[in-house]
This record gives C-alpha cells, structure tokens and sequence, in this order.
C-alpha cells in the first residue's frame, strides 16, 4: 500500500562535518583498494610527512630547551608565519589541492553554504600534511611548557590548533580564489598581474630581512618578531610565549585577530566555492571570438608560427602552442614559472651578502657574486621550466586518444611537444638572463646566464620526455588548475624532485666548466650551452618517442582519468 | 579493392581491469559496404571492444584486423584506412570546430588545401559553421558529436567506427548524423556504431550484432537476428532483462 509523504513528516537528519570527514576517508580508501602502488605512495608520503613534522618539532623546540625566550620569540614568529606564507604560496607554487572532495559534487545536493564550507574545511583538516605540520608546531608547545609552565604550555597548545586551522583556511581561499581568477578568460591578465606582484614583494622582503640579518642586530630581530607576532601570521603561534612572559593579556587579543583571520578566509574561500560549483556547469562566456579570416588550416597556427609548415609536425606544434595558453591548468603552470624564473635567481645571486642598503643610493650590489653561483641559479631556472613538462600527457588527459587514433610517431610527437613550449620558454629564458646580468651589474655574464640555462632546459626536456611517457599520470577533470587526485599529490612530487635531480645531473657539467675554465667560459658558455641543450633534447625525444612508439595505449589509459 | 577482407575482424579480443572481466572474447565479422550495428545494455563491454578493435586499448587477448591490415601488428596501414569517434572521451577542446578539424587533418598528412576545403564543407553541412571560433569546450552535447563526426570523417575513410553517436543528439541534429551515414555506406563505407537505442538501430542496419556480459549473443543481419519478432523483443531475451511487476517502488505513487 502506498504510503502517502510530505516533506512535513519525513524528518531531515542535519549534515554535519563529520559526515564530510567519514566522505573524504572512504574515498581515500576507496583509491587505494587494490592499487597497491597507491599505497606505497602514500607510506612514503607518510615517512616523508614525519621526518619533515620531525625536523621542524626539534628546531622549534631547541630554545626551550635551551632556556631561550628570546630565540623562542624569534622561532615561533618567523617559524610560525613562514608556516602561514608556505601553505599560502606552496599549493599555488608547486604542490596543488588534494581535492578528494570536489565542491561541484555538492552543487545539486540541498546543503547550506555554511554547511558546505564547514564540511569541506573539516575534510580539508584530515590530510598528512596537516597532521605533519601538527607533529613540528608541538615544538612550539614544549618551548612554552618549558619556559612558562603547564598553563603557557595549555595555551600554546590551543594557538598551535587555531594556528593550523589558519593554514589550512588560507590554503584553501587562496587557491579557490585563484583558481575561480584563472577560469574565467576575462580575468586571467589580473591574476597573472597579481601572481607577478605577489613575487615582486618577495625581492624588497628579501633585502630587509637579509639587511636585518647581516647586521645580527638581534635586538631589531626581536623587535620585528614581536610586530609579526601581532599579525595573523604571528599571533597563534606566540600566545604561548606571552603567558610565559607575563603578557597574558595578549593571549585574547591574539586569539582574537586569529579567529578573525580564519573567519574571513573562511568566508573568502565560501565566496570562490559557490562559483566554483556552479562554474563547473557553465562558467565560460561563450562570446563569439573573432580572429583572422580564412580557412580552418589558418586558424589553427598562431601568428608566432607563420613559417612553420602546414604538415603533421605544424599541426601538433600549433595545437600545443593553443593550449599552453587556453588550457586553465597549463597557463597556470606557465605563470608561475615566470615568476619563479625571475626570483629564484635574485634569490641565490643576491642570498648571501647581495644588496647593501645604503640611504643615499637605494640599493647597490655588493658584487660579490660569481660565474659558478650564477651558473647554479640559471641551471635551477632552466631545471624547474623543463620539469613542467614532466607530466605532460597528463593536461592532454583522454583527448590524446586523437594522437593514438591518428598513429603519430612518437619523436615526432615528443618533438612538437618540446618545441611548442620552447616557443613559449625561450624568450623567457631569454629575458631572465639579461635581467640578472643587469641586476648583477654584469653585462658580460649575459653569455654564461643564457648558456648555462639553455643546457640546462634542453637537458631537462630531454629528461622530462622520457619521465612523462613512463610515469604519466592523470589529472581530475575539474575547472581549478591546482587540483590533484587523491594520491596524486605524492606520485608528483616524487616524480618532480626525481626528474629535477635528474636534469640537474645532466646539466651539471656546464658548472663544472664554469668552475674551471674562467674567463674563456664566458665567452664559450653560449654556443656550447647551446648545442649541449639542443644535442640532450634531441638525443632525449629519440629514445624517449621510442618508448612511446611502444605504449602509446598504456600511455593513454594512465592519463584517462578514473570515472 | 578489398573485396577479400572484411572490413572489421576480431578474433577472441579479451580485457579484464583488475581481475574484472571486461570483454570475454568477442568475435566479429564485419562485411564491407554493411551498416553494422552493435548493441548492448550499459556496461556490456561495447566501448572497451570498439576501443580494442581500433588501436586506443590494448587488448589482454585476441587481434583486429581492418579490412586485412593487423591494427596492433601494423597499425599505421590499419589506422589509415579508419575513421573513430570515441565515447566518453575529450576532444581536444580549447579549440574551435575550424581549429580542430584542421589539426586532425593535418595529423592525418592531408594536404593543406583540402583540409580547408573538406573543413568548410563539414562544418556547413553540419550545421556548425555559425559556431564561428566558439571554442569546442563551449559546444552544446549535440554540436560536440557532431564535431567529433566531422573528425572522424574527415581523412575519408574506408571504416568508420563510432561510439554511441546518437547519443545526447538532439533529433534535428541525429536526423542529419544518419542522413551523413547513409549516404556514406552507399558510397562504399563501412559503418560500425555502438547504441542501446532499438529504434535507431532498426532503421539504420543491414548488419546487428548483440553483445552482453562480454560475449556476442546474437549476430546476423538485421533480418536473420530478428526474425519475425521486434528486435526489441530479442534484445531484452538475449540480455535477460526482467519486467517490473508494479509491487515495488510503491512509494513513487501518492
């Protein structure tokens, strides 16, 4: 018989965050069911987690037991905001999102935002990472404990949670918020406006902490410190450094200015959430785009590529070039790299006595760089554009099922690959050795910069051509740039410090020649570096187009993303 | 030309994911010049053996040959002859229609030239060439098969072989996909696609095949598989279908 329902008589269980929680476990374990790889990744995701979470307990435990306040001050300011800063900038940089939980899942489901967002915070909380940074903050703990007592030690305890939770929150706006940015084709110029501008703050902090530094004026050290302190970088982590200094009317206020930063990241991030889900069903405006007029062949080139012939290596080129700008996830990648080209190298040039701050002059370069240091940033610039493509099938995902129904050779395939991101990272390159040869003061390194970064990329292509044919792997098929799947994140990082290592390697022997050469090197370095990182990459795309001759299917089944 | 060779063969292809077994072995012969249809319920193994049969999934067991040319023993002379439409699988869609058929068509070695032309005049008769430089990623479902047909076509080959193709089209836009078809297998192609729709099935084939639990039930042409009963019939028979009797589900009705 049929029973009549309302929805007045069918009682609504309330969602809560656990039940997210419990979400996030049971697919976790799902992915791991009867892939034991997977698991294996993530025992050394684990181990890897720990020796970190270990390290970083050790370090912010030292000054209390070794009855430090003021080192104590320093450690937990400076330790904790970079903490903030790493979980703020690394997602974006390099790591991704473990988005287990894709908020365009929920679209359709009747959930509050507030319920949402709670859930999706509490599922993002159970991670490895979270739980690492947990183990290394405890230091934070045993130095309050052990400078203020048991209740220093309590408070400290309850900063170190809320100042997790900040992490997290901040992670998640942020990339959220970026990702919504980066979708949308109309304001992507912004954000790579504002990535740019967010690198061009790391120079002039660079310089004041390295002033401050160098001068070891650790009374000014501690001063700053006490001001970090007051910021939502600082405040979780000191609270308990105030109780053992007596200043436990601080601990409220801190605890305060925490809780508003959690809340307003919280309410940023629920902003960006409700666009990424309902982004997912139709965010991009299909406004009619007009371009030159002529056949589909014409279109298909850009303008850059005009010479290039109309055949099957144009054809990919081409389609490669489209899509390091189009694809969401690509451009992101390109970005970042951009900016990372630039900073790094001021970083290491500059890092151990670069600029003196002198009031009359602004800032002048103490001089003190070499050849062979410029040669380890360039190489480090040229290893981290090369490992970009170190996943490259992936981007494709299921549509490189047109290449396999087409039969492309493979070293053709590999060829076009390297040379339509090479369109893109060459003038880059370019534009980075001539910036740190001015920066330097040196026009002459010019050919050393340029060399040693050419060797370095092509080495790097080559490396990262085989390492995306053997260990490919598939991305989710979500709008946000910086999502991973579940287990993912390890596989790519393993990956990407494994073919990092490996393009360093075959790079090195242009510091090597660096080191020993001298003055003839500088003129020597450009041709060489040059045909080093022409003869790698093509010698990498030979061996490499073999091995994807052979696998082509099983290449296209790994990146063909799980349904 | 090829009068010898049917214009699909397999042979015992067998796949299992993860112990799971996929595709049983699957025989198939496909004459040329035939309209073939294969049909089969959700999760029957149809797309995991059209992707066997055409070089994009590499079989555990068995081999394909197209029209006499191994496709996992010699596949650049087998993919040549072959024209597929994937299911469930992207194009590459950050381009538009125009971009995207000339990339295939390049990647095909065609001419230039031709590519333009042959571009043109799919994207017209397809109804697409008002999408202008509409990205494909922006394409509605039907205007995306429609595409992803027009690549298939475009090399012109000798076998077509697509997956669900009727699937999310609209019946404007499937009228115009069979209409293309048709007049395709009269000029001497071959045709293999994949549906679950009888109707469609019914009006299109000269050739059906019936595949579940990844095995062929029934194979034949359309006359021979059918008999005197509707093909509907014959269909939920091989496949062991049951009837819903009226007692469950209660609750759907107020």
């Amino acid at each position: 018989m049929a029973v009549p329902v309302t929805a007045a008589t069918e009682p609504v269980r309330p969602v809560s965050a656990r039940h997210f929680v419990r979400l996030k476990l049971r697919v976790m374990a799902n992915n791991f069911r009867g892939q034991s790889w997977r698991v294996a990744l993530f025992v050394a995701g684990v181990f890897v987690g720990v020796w970190f979470a270990v390290g970083g307990f050790l370090l912010l435990a030292a000054p209390g037991f070794a009855g430090e306040p003021r080192y104590a001050l320093l450690a937990a300011a400076f330790g904790g905001g970079l903490l903030v800063l790493g979980w703020l900038l690394l997602p974006l940089v390099f790591f991704g999102v473990d988005e287990t939980l894709d908020p365009a899942r929920f679209a359709l489901l009747p959930l509050p935002r507030r319920t949402l967002v709670g859930g999706m915070f509490a599922a993002a909380v159970v991670s490895v990472p979270v739980v690492a940074t947990l183990i290394a903050t405890t230091g934070l703990v045993v130095t309050a404990g052990a400078l203020g007592g048991a209740v220093a030690g309590l408070v400290a305890a309850v900063g170190v949670v809320a100042g997790l939770l900040l992490c997290v929150a901040a992670s998640r706006a942020v990339t959220s918020a970026f990702a919504t940015m980066l979708r949308s084709r109309r304001v992507r110029d912004l954000a790579a406006v504002l990535l740019a501008v967010v690198a061009a703050l790391f120079g002039p902090l660079q310089i004041m902490v390295l002033a401050a530094v160098r001068e070891a004026d650790w009374d000014r050290l501690v001063e700053v410190a006490a001001v970090v302190g007051w910021t939502p970088f600082g405040a979780p982590w000191t609270v308990g450094l105030d109780v053992a200094g007596g200043r436990a009317w601080a601990v409220p206020v801190k605890l305060l200015i925490t809780a508003a930063a959690i809340g307003a990241l919280l309410l940023w991030w629920s902003r960006s959430l409700e666009s990424a889900m309902v982004g997912a069903a139709g965010a991009a405006p299909a406004k009619p785009r007009r371009g030159p007029v002529g056949g589909a062949v014409g279109q298909l080139f850009p303008r850059v590529l005009g010479g290039v012939r109309r055949d099957r290596f144009g054809a990919l080129v081409a389609r490669e070039c489209r899509y390091w700008w189009r694809d969401a996830r690509r451009r992101a990648n390109l970005i970042t790299l951009a900016v990372v080209g630039v900073f790094v190298p001021v970083l290491v040039n500059l890092g151990g006595n670069g600029f003196a701050v002198s009031p009359d002059q602004g800032f002048e370069s103490s001089g003190s760089s070499s050849p062979v240091m410029l040669s380890v940033s360039m190489l480090t610039v040229g290893v981290l554009a090369s490992v970009t493509l170190a996943n490259q099938f992936g981007f494709d995902g299921s549509a490189y099922a047109a290449n396999v129904v087409a039969g492309v050779p493979g070293r053709l395939e590999l060829h076009a690959r390297m040379a339509a991101f090479s369109v893109y990272v060459v003038p880059m390159l370019g534009v980075v050795a001539v910036l740190i040869a001015a920066i330097l003061g040196e026009p002459g390194w010019i050919g050393v910069a340029a060399g040693t970064l050419l060797a370095a990329y092509g080495a790097g292509l080559a490396i990262n051509g085989l390492v995306s044919v053997l260990g490919a792997y598939s991305l989710p098929e979500t709008s946000n740039p910086f999502a991973m799947n579940t287990g993912a994140g390890m596989a790519k990082s393993l990956l990407t410090v494994l073919s990092m290592a490996g393009s360093a390697a075959a790079a090195v022997p242009m510091v090597v020649a660096a080191a020993l050469l001298g003055a003839s090197w500088l003129w020597l370095a450009l041709p060489l570096g040059v045909a080093y990182g022409l003869g790698a990459a093509l010698l990498g795309a030979y061996i490499g187009g073999d091995v994807l001759d052979r696998r082509q299917p099983e290449l296209l089944a790994t990146v063909t993303p799980r349904r | 030309m090829t009068g010898e060779h049917s214009a699909l063969a397999l042979r015992g292809l067998a796949k299992s994911f993860d112990g799971k077994v996929a595709v049983a072995g699957v025989d198939l012969d496909v004459p040329a010049g035939s309209f073939f249809g294969l049909l089969g319920p959700n999760g029957a193994g149809k797309t995991t053996s059209l992707s066997m049969a055409v070089g994009l999934l590499r079989p555990d067991q068995g081999r394909a040959w197209v029209l006499g040319h191994d496709v996992w023993g010699d596949p650049v002379r087998a993919k040549r002859l072959l024209g597929v439409m994937p299911d469930g699988v992207r194009l590459f869609d950050r381009l538009s229609g125009g971009e995207l058929l000339a990339y295939h068509g390049l990647l095909r070695g065609m001419d230039p030239a031709v590519v333009d032309q042959r571009a043109a005049e799919l994207l017209d008769v397809l109804a697409l060439a008002d999408a202008g430089r509409t990205l494909v990623v922006d394409y509605s479902a039907g205007m995306k098969k429609k595409i992803g047909l027009a690549c298939a076509l475009l090399h012109g080959p000798r076998l077509l072989v697509l997956d669900e193709p009727f699937e999310a089209v609209d019946p404007v836009s499937a009228a115009l996909i069979r209409d293309i078809l048709h007049r395709y297998v009269v000029g001497g192609g071959t045709v293999v696609f994949s549906s679950h729709v009888m109707e469609v099935v019914e009006r299109l084939c000269s050739h059906v095949a019936i595949l579940a639990d990844g095995t062929i039930k029934r194979v034949g042409t359309l006359d021979e598989v059918r008999g005197e009963r509707r093909l509907e019939e014959v269909f939920v028979e091989a496949v062991g279908g049951r009837t819903a009797t009226g007692e469950e589900l209660s609750w759907l009705s107020r």
